[in-house]
């Protein structure tokens, strides 16, 4: 039974650091359109970041971890008008290529600057160690604290999303960008504010998770799948979706590791064509208006 | 359209004897080298070139090898056999070279041993442990320093024997190495311990490269096992140390073994945080030799980088010297006189002597084995303490009966 | 360009192609194999992407099938290589069925996200069964012994393997140009074009969708299976997303429009890898960038728009 309880703590925590990356991945798809598929590569930015500016500027932690998203969301708003502006108007399929072609660049710039070997920092010193759980087991205070940013986001981007105006400039733009602009909302900058919220919220997760993985240049690549498979399941453009993705993605790699390790790496995929046979659009997704 | 063929001909013919003319100046002997640059692991790869290159430095500030320098060239397999091949491929059609050196991975070298009897050079591995490439692969171009799997497996046994521990887990990468250190592990410790039980329903492979490990430590953990091979390696390593001393895996009171542990790369990554008390192995530690052969290279190693040299490192030098050897020893390039000399051959290196066995071109060198102790403050990494230096022809194997050369 | 001229020029390119091994430095003939087989291989997405306009980013799943099904034939049971890729191609053929089956009910972004997802789950079956496919060490050691239909040749011969792959692309190609230019193939075109209109017209689009899916996985098997006697093994890696990632680079470097840019785009592809890869280790930030550039602003292709570039200036001659 303990052991059933750490797995599933374990998936709560694996599922909420996906979902802080997935939400972003939406966002940016809702409003512009654009399937990012550097999404994963900003999250590693995100790490690398927080990794230069503890390890090589001395920055204590909780400031690390404010800055360092910052600076991924200022790359994203360059990214965005050197690159991005040529591919809003085409075919989905374009934006596709031209993220990819992102993901490339960032890959490499990433091992160019910092080298190809692993990296690490450690957490600050309030949050090492473990918690001391009933049943005998420790948890690592980090996880927790992990969880409790996971919550936090949360509330804060439904607040976000449904009771500010800013949010509901971002819905109306992600439903009908013309009748956005009619309505004389400068929608040049809610995408580009977008796709810079959606950046920001990838490095979040990668300065987040950068004290408890190795940071290495193949980082990006391993978080894009995990991504594209809770936007899957939970619904392109879909809020509560990314969560309930994100969510069934950690029991599945929490229980599935632990029981079924034999096949843990094909489980999320057949989790995901499952949940596209029946519902293409994802559990919570609508299919959008033209 | 008589007349534009004859100048472009005539501009290929000048172009040539002008590459011909300019290559006899001073031609070197080009060595080509495989190793791991990027990914988990690609650190492995950065020391051996460092390695490679003292070696070469110091080889060629003495004049080079038969009157000629030497050179090379690094380049990354990716982890593929794939990529391998191909790079092998262009190294030795395009690039030239008459020597290869390298593969980090097992798998790798499993793929590309069998593709090197077409290739027609000699190609000294430095860092696979697949006992394959030396059995049942091997072919007369392969050779091998490194401490391979069969070597290594004898001296962890050794060491788990003696430290009592009845029921054995492991794990390890989900690859031949992995499933290799188990198979050989188990069978070792069956031999000098028949009371020791193997949790063979608990084994724990995770894929190679995965970030999380938090499923096989608590898994581990929970079947309560006296003892634990770990045969991680690389980025793997160090996720899961950090990961395991988290969730108190150190403090459960296990053996733990880690064979391939002792490497610089993942103990500068982990410093405090690779515990006290666990045993490590390696093919090379810079601090157990005490001879003057490593005195120099340690020495130097350190004069140029600033941080002890790992095994990876050593393999990659002794290759080069191994070369610079069997070349003398020949008094040619040609690759069967340098692989008729180098088989048999004994070079003088830090670990003391070096033997190629004839057989099947395998080294006969042991594993290090070590339990972690204090930090040492000046190369800022945890200390060996209760060093056991393996001898080579106590633990290597009979000649696999698969090999044939 | 008349008929008899543009059979001229491929005529003589095939010449030259078959005689590339005398005239070139032994290396390009690996580099020649390589053009050819993912030229297939890009062209094989083509029919899916240009054609049908799905984009796939797991098409490396028929591929790695492909090469999988001829690499356990030939170690297991040494037969001779042309039973070998007919098996590959139909195992192709046969995934594609399966997994279309899946995919081609959905639109866009959605379509491209399941086969990336179905991609990966044949590169996890590979990578995990190590009892069939020996995990991610692959299949290798194998032999390529003979040919098929009696003829003797010595496939280990590079050269030889060479025009031998030749010859089957080639054929390979024609039989995709024929279908390609049918009238299955204008209807394919119609549906990328506007697949509503085409509805209305009566067509089930969505089995000529699954059709063209199929026939895209059996040739893509095929290019698998002559891929893997080249490389010497077969490994997990064939069916990663990032291999399906190179026939998508291939298509819109050379041109998604026409038949040939795939097979231009594989030849600037490979080309180019091997001349950077031998200046610099970051030859991935290159193909970035030259794939940035490509789509936003030659988005039809090297090929593309060089005869978009033609047919203006011809278009402008003639009032």
């Amino acid at each position: 039974m303990a052991g059933l309880g750490l797995a599933l703590l374990n998936s709560l925590d694996i599922g909420l650091l996906l979902f802080i990356i997935a939400v972003g991945l939406n966002i940016i798809f809702g409003v512009l359109n654009v399937i990012n598929f550097a999404h994963g590569a900003l999250y590693m930015l995100g790490a690398y970041m927080a990794f230069a500016l503890m390890a090589g500027l001395g920055l204590p932690f909780w400031l690390t971890l404010l800055v360092a998203p910052l600076v991924v969301a200022a790359v994203a708003i360059l990214v965005d008008r050197s690159m991005l502006r040529f591919v809003y108007q085409r075919e989905v399929s374009d934006s596709l290529l031209l993220t990819f072609a992102l993901l490339l660049i960032l890959n490499e710039a990433v091992r160019l600057i910092w080298g190809t070997g692993i990296h690490v920092i450690d957490p600050p010193v309030p949050l090492r160690g473990a918690i001391d759980l009933p049943g005998g087991l420790s948890y690592p205070r980090y996880s927790v604290f992990v969880l409790l940013v996971g919550a936090c986001t949360l509330v804060g981007l439904w607040l976000l999303f449904n009771r500010t105006r800013l949010g509901k400039i971002m819905r109306a733009a992600a439903l009908d960008r013309e009748m956005a602009q009619v309505l004389c909302i400068n929608t040049r900058l809610v995408i580009t504010g977008a796709f810079a919220f959606g950046a920001w919220l990838a490095a979040l997760g990668g300065a987040v998770a950068a004290p408890m993985r190795a940071i290495d240049p193949g980082m990006g690549d391993k978080i894009i799948i995990e991504s594209f498979i809770v936007v899957v399941i939970g619904g392109l453009g879909s809020f509560p979706g990314a969560l309930l993705g994100a969510i069934i993605l950690g029991l599945i790699h929490g229980l599935g590791g632990r029981y079924l390790p034999d096949a843990n790496l094909v489980l999320p995929y057949i989790g995901m064509a499952l949940v596209l046979l029946f519902k293409p659009h994802g559990l919570m997704g609508a299919r959008k208006s033209a | 359209m008589k007349t534009p063929s004859r100048s472009v001909l005539l501009a290929v013919a000048m172009a040539t004897a002008f590459a011909a003319g300019s290559a006899q100046a001073a031609d070197p002997i080009r060595i080509g080298g495989i190793y791991l640059m990027s990914g988990s692991a690609a650190s492995y790869g950065e020391f051996a070139k460092q390695g490679a290159s003292l070696a070469i430095d110091e080889i060629n500030a003495q004049g080079g090898v038969l009157g000629r320098p030497l050179a090379i060239q690094i380049e990354d397999s990716q982890g593929k056999a794939a990529t391998a091949i191909q790079v092998a491929r262009k190294m030795v059609y395009q690039d030239k070279v008459d020597l290869m050196m390298g593969l980090d991975s097992s798998g790798v070298a499993q793929g590309l041993v069998p593709v090197l009897p077409e290739l027609g050079k000699p190609f000294m591995i430095t860092h696979a442990a697949t006992p394959d490439v030396t059995g049942k692969l091997c072919n007369k171009y392969t050779f091998r320093l490194s401490v391979n799997v069969n070597q290594n497996m004898m001296g962890a046994a050794d060491i788990a024997a003696d430290t009592g521990a009845v029921k054995w887990t492991t794990i390890g990468p989900d690859y031949a190495f992995g499933h290799q250190s188990w198979e050989f592990f188990s069978k070792y410790l069956k031999e000098k311990k028949p009371d020791a039980v193997l949790m063979e329903d608990q084994l724990a492979f995770p894929k190679f490269g995965a970030e999380d490990f938090t499923p096989f430590i608590n898994s581990v953990m929970e079947s309560k096992p006296d003892g634990i091979l770990i045969s991680l390696w690389g980025g793997d390593l160090v996720n899961f140390v950090r990961q395991a001393n988290d969730r108190g895996f150190f403090k459960q009171g296990f053996k733990v073994l880690m064979s391939v542990g002792a490497a610089t790369e993942v103990l500068t990554a982990l410093g405090e945080q690779m515990p006290e008390d666990v045993w490590l192995g390696t093919r090379y530690w810079y601090g157990s030799w005490d001879n003057p052969v490593n005195a120099k290279f340690v020495d130097a190693y350190k004069k140029a980088w600033n941080q002890p040299p790992s095994y990876n490192a050593e393999g990659a030098y002794m290759a080069v010297y191994s070369f610079k050897n069997a070349i003398e020893k020949a008094g040619s390039v040609e690759p069967d006189q340098i692989i008729a000399a180098l088989s048999g051959l004994t070079v003088p290196a830090p670990t003391g002597d070096l033997t190629f066995r004839a057989g099947d071109h395998q080294a006969l060198i042991g594993p290090t084995w070590g339990l972690t102790g204090a930090m040492n403050a000046a190369d800022k990494i945890r200390s060996l303490t209760q060093l056991h230096n393996f001898e080579g022809a106590s633990v290597t194997p009979p000649v696999d009966p698969e090999c044939k050369l | 360009m008349n008929l008899s001229l543009r059979l001229f020029f491929a005529l003589a390119a095939l010449v030259l192609l078959y005689a590339l091994p005398a005239l070139a430095p032994f290396f390009y003939i690996f580099i020649g194999t390589q053009i050819l087989i993912l030229g297939l291989f890009a062209a094989s997405f083509n029919l899916v992407f240009g054609y049908t306009g799905m984009l796939s980013f797991g098409h490396a799943a028929f591929y790695g099938m492909g090469a999988y099904a001829t690499a356990m034939l030939l170690q297991s049971l040494q037969w001779p290589l042309l039973a070998c890729l007919l098996v590959s191609f139909v195992a192709g053929l046969v995934l594609a069925l399966i997994i279309g089956f899946f995919c081609v009910r959905l639109d866009e972004v959605y379509f491209a996200m399941l086969t990336l997802a179905f991609g990966m789950m044949v590169f996890g079956v590979a990578h995990q069964w190590r009892s069939v496919t020996n995990g991610s060490d692959g299949i290798s050691g194998f032999s390529v012994g003979s040919l098929g239909l009696g003829l003797d040749l010595t496939l280990g011969n590079p050269a030889v393997y060479y025009r031998v792959v030749l010859v089957i692309v080639v054929l390979a190609g024609l039989a995709l140009h024929r279908i390609c230019n049918s009238s299955f193939g204008l209807i394919l075109r119609a549906i990328r074009q506007n697949p509503e209109r085409v509805a209305f017209c009566g067509l089930n689009i969505r089995l000529y969708r699954l059709a063209a899916f199929t026939i895209a996985g059996g040739f893509a098997g095929l290019a698998g299976g002559l891929m893997a006697p080249f490389l010497r093994i077969a490994s997990p890696e064939l069916a990663h997303w990032s291999t399906s990632a190179e026939p998508v680079l291939m298509t819109i470097l050379g041109g998604s429009g026409y038949f040939l840019g795939p097979f231009l785009g594989a030849g600037l592809f490979v080309l180019l890898e091997t001349w950077i890869t031998s200046l610099t280790q970051s030859w991935m930030l290159f193909l970035g960038i030259i794939l940035a550039l490509m789509v936003m602003f030659f988005r039809r292709g090297v090929l593309g728009t060089v005869l978009d570039a033609i047919q203006a200036r011809q278009r402008r001659r003639q009032p």
